[in-house]
């Protein structure tokens, strides 16, 4: 869906909604469901703790929609709003994880032709991200989310873009000491392409 | 990739992994249990506004009270200190306020018993008791 009509059409469902129509806010949930759920699910790793803490959000954004005050786009609004419920929520109840020197190092360059060994490497590293220092945790969190979008990450955790950039560049030294093998390990792959950018989230 | 990030390669294994994260879809029951909740949200009534028109003549007075108390109690501490003698002995000034601490201790915990009843009182009107 292009961003434009996605912001018009999030901008006409507000309207309704904060006119009395309680049914326009499925629109908003329809549309930003697979985004927040995905969003937590980075934050947590639990899929069913990551619907949990998405509909919560959406709960946040219903009960504070006449706040918005539209000097931002819905999308960043949300985002912030479901960054801070997340935040708050794993704050609660801290997501299941190992301190980052009990994560295991994954296998070493013999397996990488193995899809397994290559997927369980790739698992290790994502799961080492949970066991960061919280300051370090979500500006990398963010980061990848925002398809590795500085300024989007920045407006979201409401920090200046200069920050954002240090604790990001700490959070990677951290995982690249963790895994010093990493680079070996992954060299063929890197010939490769990137991921293409998910639009849903511009 | 931001052009003022300078990766390093091993900036690159890890970008590499970390930014081809699987696309979660969320579960089919999720949109529909969400609108749920918020429906059970719009029904519920709004939240009673604090009375504040009502409440004010109570704070008035429990701030003219507070502000009396603090008066008089610098104001007796203050001619306390004069009556002190630090070169004589004063026993018998200490025996003669020795009962005014008391009365500072009943007033402590009447106040905050009227204002109990008081709450009591206005909960049960509202019919929330």
């Amino acid at each position: 869906m292009p961003a434009a009509m996605s912001a018009e059409e999030d901008l006409a469902d507000v309207d309704r909604v904060l006119a009395g129509e309680v049914q326009a806010f499925e629109g908003i949930v329809r549309r930003w469901q697979g985004p927040l759920v995905n969003m937590a699910w980075r934050y947590c790793r639990d899929r069913g703790r990551a619907e949990e803490m998405a509909q919560e959000a959406f709960l946040r954004a219903w009960r504070g929609l006449a706040g918005w005050r539209r000097e931002s786009s819905f999308s960043t609004w949300l985002f912030a709003l479901a960054a801070n419920v997340f935040r708050t929520e794993l704050q609660r109840f801290p997501a299941v994880n190992v301190p980052l020197e009990d994560v295991a190092e994954p296998a070493g360059p013999a397996t990488q032709h193995d899809g397994l060994a290559e997927k369980q490497s790739h698992d290790a590293v994502r799961r080492a991200v949970l066991a960061l220092p919280q300051r370090y945790r979500e500006p990398v969190v963010l980061y990848y989310f925002h398809e590795m979008d500085v300024a989007a990450a920045s407006r979201t955790m409401g920090l200046p873009e200069g920050t954002v950039k240090a604790r990001l560049a700490r959070g990677r030294e951290l995982l690249r000491k963790r895994f010093p093998h990493l680079n070996e390990q992954i060299a063929p792959l890197l010939s490769s392409t990137l991921p293409p950018k998910k639009e849903v989230l511009q | 990739m931001k052009p003022n990030m300078k990766p390093t390669t091993d900036d690159a294994a890890i970008d590499r992994i970390l930014a081809a994260e699987e696309e979660l879809i969320p579960s089919s029951g999720f949109l529909a249990a969400t609108m749920e909740r918020v429906r059970e949200e719009a029904s519920c009534p709004k939240p009673i506004p604090f009375p504040w028109l009502r409440a004010l003549p109570g704070i008035v007075l429990a701030v003219a009270v507070l502000g009396w108390c603090g008066f008089e109690m610098v104001r007796a501490g203050l001619s306390s200190a004069r009556e002190t003698s630090f070169v004589q002995p004063h026993l018998t000034t200490v025996n003669v306020h020795a009962l005014e601490p008391a009365g500072w201790v009943a007033a402590a915990l009447v106040v905050p018993m009227l204002s109990w009843i008081f709450s009591r009182r206005m909960a049960g009107r509202s019919g929330l008791l």
